[in-house]
């Protein structure tokens, strides 16, 4: 049994019925809390809805989680995710595994707060607030017996709620719906990489891990253990499909086009020397906050959107 | 079916069953009375015998007075060309079965069609070939003029483009859905206490 169940165990059992109040967490909970979330099993619909300004972006997948694996399925395509290799099977079926070096990453950053007996689905969950800088930055509920994360709310800086996901449909549980045919997709292996233009930290978050990119990019990944993104530097300037209908994202150091959706959120911008993309879950004050550390863009570009944005 | 008798009735049936237009109820009843009755099945035979007879007999001439109206004549031509639309097709084929005249003109419409084909390539008269040689010798004369240009150009644009392309210069072509599936991998092999809970 792990560290982490033997604490929520305990707690539990210290429970009487809805409501019971613990001390304020130490910072090592919330490593507990997202390694207990990792390694539950369950089968669900997930609903992960996202707000950038004005626009809403909502994804509804049927999803499969168990030993650090999960399952994705859509509509349209079926991913499996886990332990650095992704398989996506789609028209043309792809797979991609990173080799990675064990990195333990500081969440030193948030704090569990003060946690709550509550009943969720007729199932026994813990409310779980993880604090930033004494600011409540998420909200989990996680249910007891399987840990996984039933309803999960991030907060933007200014306290409002960024991004809910949330689980029905539950079973406390795998169903075994994953394919059989994923084993059989080829899988391109990448190895470690030295880091040659990518910073070594912005604005709260580690470069955890560096890759070679496509098209002779590199890859930073960073994490501040609860969120991440991978910031991608091309040599020139690379042209990236998928930016077509950017939003413009308003920051002190200047106008992004960013193209935002129920999970993620990507920017691309460039310096004169360089293209570079983001790709991550971070919410918008953190990803005002990072852009502002990272290479900033160039003047012609700045202009460029500063026009659009003043005259569409 | 009214005011048949039960024998006329089968029969009917019987032959509409070899036609293949029974309803769903009669083709069950068909099928019941094939299995059980054998004087429907010998009727079934001898309806099946006399249809075959019917087919190998030798397709009669018609008079030429007999043909509907007119005879396909442009058409024909079209017809060897592929050019009919699929509607007109079954009428052409139909009066193609039963005409001889227009079967023979198709012939002969086909045969000088291959003979066409098969005359050598026509030279053009000579002055027409003095006035090309002329024009091709002048084309040839501009030539090196031209590639010399061209070269010129091509070296100018080569310069320009390998000037610019000192430093980190370059361009490639991604999709940011591939950049997130990149994240989204390395996301699932990570862990806050480094430890990974499964491999690839």
């Amino acid at each position: 049994m792990t560290r982490s169940r033997v604490r929520v165990l305990a707690a539990v059992a210290a429970a009487t019925t809805l409501v019971a109040s613990a001390a304020p967490a130490l910072a090592d909970e919330v490593v507990d809390v997202v390694e207990r979330v990792n390694a539950s099993t369950y089968a669900a619909n997930r609903l992960v809805v996202s707000v950038w300004g004005d626009e809403t972006q909502v994804v509804r997948e049927r999803v499969e989680h168990a030993s650090g694996q999960e399952m994705v399925r859509t509509d349209e395509t079926w991913s499996m995710k886990g332990g650095g290799r992704v398989v996506t099977m789609s028209d043309a079926p792809s797979g991609i595994a990173f080799m990675m070096t064990p990195t333990a990453i500081d969440t030193g950053r948030y704090e569990v707060g003060e946690t709550t007996q509550v009943t969720h689905m007729r199932r026994d969950c813990t409310l779980i607030p993880i604090l930033e800088d004494g600011q409540v930055r998420a909200h989990m509920i996680v249910d007891d017996r399987t840990g996984a994360p039933l309803i999960t709310y991030i907060y933007d800086g200014d306290g409002s709620v960024f991004r809910t996901v949330s689980l029905s449909d539950f079973s406390p549980y795998r169903m075994y719906e994953w394919p059989d045919a994923y084993e059989d997709v080829p899988v391109e292996i990448v190895m470690h990489d030295e880091a040659k233009i990518v910073p070594t930290e912005a604005a709260g978050y580690e470069l955890v891990e560096v890759f070679p990119g496509p098209g002779g990019s590199e890859q930073g990944f960073y994490s501040d253990g609860l969120f991440s993104f991978s910031l991608f530097a091309f040599k020139g300037d690379a042209s990236v499909a998928g930016f077509e209908d950017p939003m413009a994202f308003v920051t002190e150091s200047g106008i992004y086009d960013i193209v935002p959706t129920a999970k993620d959120v990507r920017v691309t911008w460039a310096d004169g020397h360089r293209r570079y993309v983001l790709v991550g879950d971070l919410p918008p004050d953190h990803l005002g906050d990072v852009l502002a550390e990272l290479p900033q863009q160039d003047s012609a570009g700045m202009f460029v959107r500063w026009w659009r944005r003043l005259f569409g | 079916m009214a005011g048949m008798t039960p024998d006329e009735r089968l029969s009917m049936l019987l032959s509409c069953y070899l036609d293949g237009e029974l309803t769903k109820d009669e083709l069950a009843e068909v099928v019941d009375v094939l299995e059980h009755d054998v004087a429907a099945i010998a009727e079934f035979r001898r309806l099946k015998e006399a249809r075959n007879a019917l087919r190998t007999l030798p397709t009669p001439r018609m008079p030429m007075y007999l043909l509907p109206a007119g005879h396909l004549g442009s058409e024909l031509s079209a017809y060897l060309d592929g050019e009919l639309a699929t509607g007109e097709l079954p009428r052409i084929s139909g009066h193609l079965d039963v005409c001889a005249e227009c079967r023979d003109e198709l012939a002969d419409l086909d045969r000088s069609r291959t003979a066409v084909r098969s005359l050598p390539g026509l030279e053009p008269p000579d002055f027409l070939a003095l006035a090309r040689d002329a024009r091709e010798a002048r084309t040839r004369a501009r030539w090196p003029a031209v590639a010399a240009a061209v070269t010129g150009l091509a070296a100018v644009a080569i310069a320009f483009t390998v000037g610019i392309g000192i430093g980190d210069r370059g361009t490639v072509a991604v999709d940011v859905a591939e950049l997130e599936a990149r994240h989204g991998a390395v996301v699932s092999g990570t862990s806050v206490t480094g430890i990974r809970t499964s491999s690839p």
